[in-house]
């Protein structure tokens, strides 16, 4: 008994010292941004011919689709490198029967997994949903809703440079005035690169409201008020931005006031 | 363990040992491994279980979406056997071998046949190469079986429907197959690993129990460990890591590099814990006991 029990606290002491001499000198992950950012486009780029093939869509090759994806871990400051849910990839691609919405790309999910294999799901508007009317009118799983993928741990891990800017969007549905009367709004910056930045102008019934510069880092929101209160009885409130970074809205906002 | 065998028997081993010592040795550890229920009960249910959950899981109305290949496994055979796989590769695989591996050395104590065993003018070196090669024999036996019984109950009941790799590329069903085979043989070289951890286990421990649990144990802590964030650096090292690599026959292109990291792996453990087990034995007081 007294042989098992020094034997196991030995080996115990062992594990216990290379365990934490890994966790000192940091782990390298084969989880890294461009592993991802190679990753994604292929097997997206085969799952999406596979969905159009059972929607009847011809003429569409892997090369025509031309995928290319940016990735980011969770968020600004964080480093884009290790397994984890919070992986976020926009990707864009060319397909005549599916326009892409303005900003050129579609936001994409990804959970990956330490051995580098993820589950990727993106958005429903480019993709669908789960089950999809196929061309002969039957009801059948859709398998870009959410796939699976693998990539090399000892795979290309240069750089691809590809980014895409952030979607810059008003989140507020309604205006809301401040005690002083004055209007504030709330605005969103998405995942993308560079963060957002510029002015947005409000206007109300012709009166200018004044004009508000933003800035700030990529998934993030921020509120603004307007210097000028709008005038009482007003209904609309038109805000209208100017983005020198990310992707705004294509043309000016028009929000209800809220109690107006 | 060796009384009930009839005199022909013992009579014809002796014979070959006499012949071939080695050979002979080895000969008396394969009929030890046959007469006993443990053995023939771990390759029957090796045989039938896979056939049982592939019923099961062909009556589920919910893919299990979680694991690799679960998405398809409902209405594609292959899938289905690559799900089972990766199941199996989690703690079944380890068990079953275990249950051998792990006892091999220790039921000669619990059974207090070590004084017999070794005036049978078998060396020590000899008895622990023969029951070494034993135990990675039903290994590879057991690995087999499981194997056939999963792909053919899968692909028969399921069916043999194109698959969908691991880079959303179609598999026709005839490559699917051979892929399928290909990823069950990767599994070898992990299995023999964990083997040789359980008869390691097996001669330090000289108790059948801690042989056969903590070889499962050990390889789920090592399975939980892998999949952390942040101790990344230790995948290499762990012997459940290889379990892993038959992913890289799935995609296209293939890649190979975790099949020829997770060789060295498995082989640097087996020598490891074979060479530690062959000294623990050769230190022993065996007179005593």
């Amino acid at each position: 008994m007294r042989r098992i029990v020094i034997t196991s606290v030995a080996v115990l002491a062992v594990v216990l010292g290379i365990g934490s001499a890994v966790v000192a000198t940091g782990g390298d992950s084969i989880v890294t941004k461009a592993r991802v950012e190679r990753s994604l486009p292929q097997v997206f780029s085969n799952i999406y011919l596979q969905q159009a093939d059972l929607l009847g869509h011809t003429g569409l090759t892997a090369a025509s689709l031309d995928a290319t994806a940016m990735c980011d871990k969770g968020g600004p400051d964080h480093p884009d490198v290790g397994p984890g849910g919070d992986w976020i990839c926009l990707m864009s691609w060319t397909d005549p029967n599916v326009p892409m919405p303005p900003e050129g790309y579609g936001k994409f999910e990804l959970n990956i997994h330490s051995n580098g294999c993820y589950t990727a799901s993106g958005s429903s508007k480019l993709l669908g949903y789960q089950t999809i009317t196929d061309a002969k009118g039957d009801e059948v799983y859709n398998p870009a809703y959410e796939f699976d993928g693998c990539f090399d741990p000892n795979g290309d891990d240069a750089p691809t440079g590809h980014s895409f800017e952030s979607v810059l969007s008003v989140l507020s549905t309604s205006v809301k005035p401040d005690p002083h009367g004055a209007a504030t709004i709330q605005i969103g910056c998405g995942t993308g690169d560079g963060g957002c930045s510029g002015t947005v102008t409000a206007t109300a019934g012709g009166k200018a409201l004044g004009t508000v510069p933003f800035a700030m880092q990529e998934e993030r929101t921020g509120e603004l008020a307007f210097p000028t209160a709008f005038p009482a009885g007003t209904k609309e409130v038109t805000f209208t931005v100017e983005e020198d970074k990310g992707f705004g809205p294509t043309g000016p906002v028009t929000l209800p006031v809220l109690g107006g | 363990m060796t009384a009930h065998l009839a005199e022909p028997i013992a009579a014809d081993a002796r014979a070959a040992s006499r012949r071939r010592p080695a050979l002979g040795v080895l000969r008396w550890e394969v009929r030890k491994l046959v007469a006993q229920w443990r053995t023939r009960s771990v390759l029957l249910a090796g045989a039938i279980a896979p056939v049982v959950v592939v019923f099961v899981m062909r009556g589920q109305s919910r893919p299990p979406k979680d694991s690799l290949f679960g998405r398809y496994a409902l209405d594609n055979g292959f899938a289905l056997a690559l799900l089972i796989l990766g199941f199996a590769s989690q703690w079944v695989l380890p068990l079953l071998t275990a249950i051998v591996a792990g006892d091999i050395f220790a039921s000669e104590d619990q059974q207090g046949t070590w004084k017999t065993v070794l005036t049978r003018s078998a060396s020590r070196s000899r008895l622990f190469g023969a029951k070494v090669v034993a135990a990675l024999g039903f290994a590879v036996l057991t690995l087999a079986v499981v194997a056939v019984s999963t792909t053919a109950a899968s692909v028969l009941v399921v069916g043999h429907q194109p698959l969908t790799g691991l880079t959303g590329q179609v598999i026709p069903s005839s490559a699917a197959l051979r892929l399928v085979s290909e990823s069950w043989l990767s599994m070898l070289p992990a299995t023999l690993g964990f083997t040789c951890l359980a008869i390691l286990l097996s001669v330090w421990s000289r108790n059948a129990a801690v042989g056969i649990a903590a070889p499962v144990v050990l390889g789920m802590v090592m399975q939980m460990v892998g999949s952390l964030g942040g101790v990344e650096a230790i995948r290499p090292f762990l012997l459940t890591t290889p379990y892993e690599a038959w992913h890289g026959l799935m995609t296209a292109p293939q890649f190979i590099g975790p099949m020829k990291e997770g060789l060295l792996t498995c082989g640097l453990w087996c020598v490891a814990t074979l060479a530690a087990a062959f000294v623990l034995l050769r230190r022993r007081d065996i007179t005593g006991g």
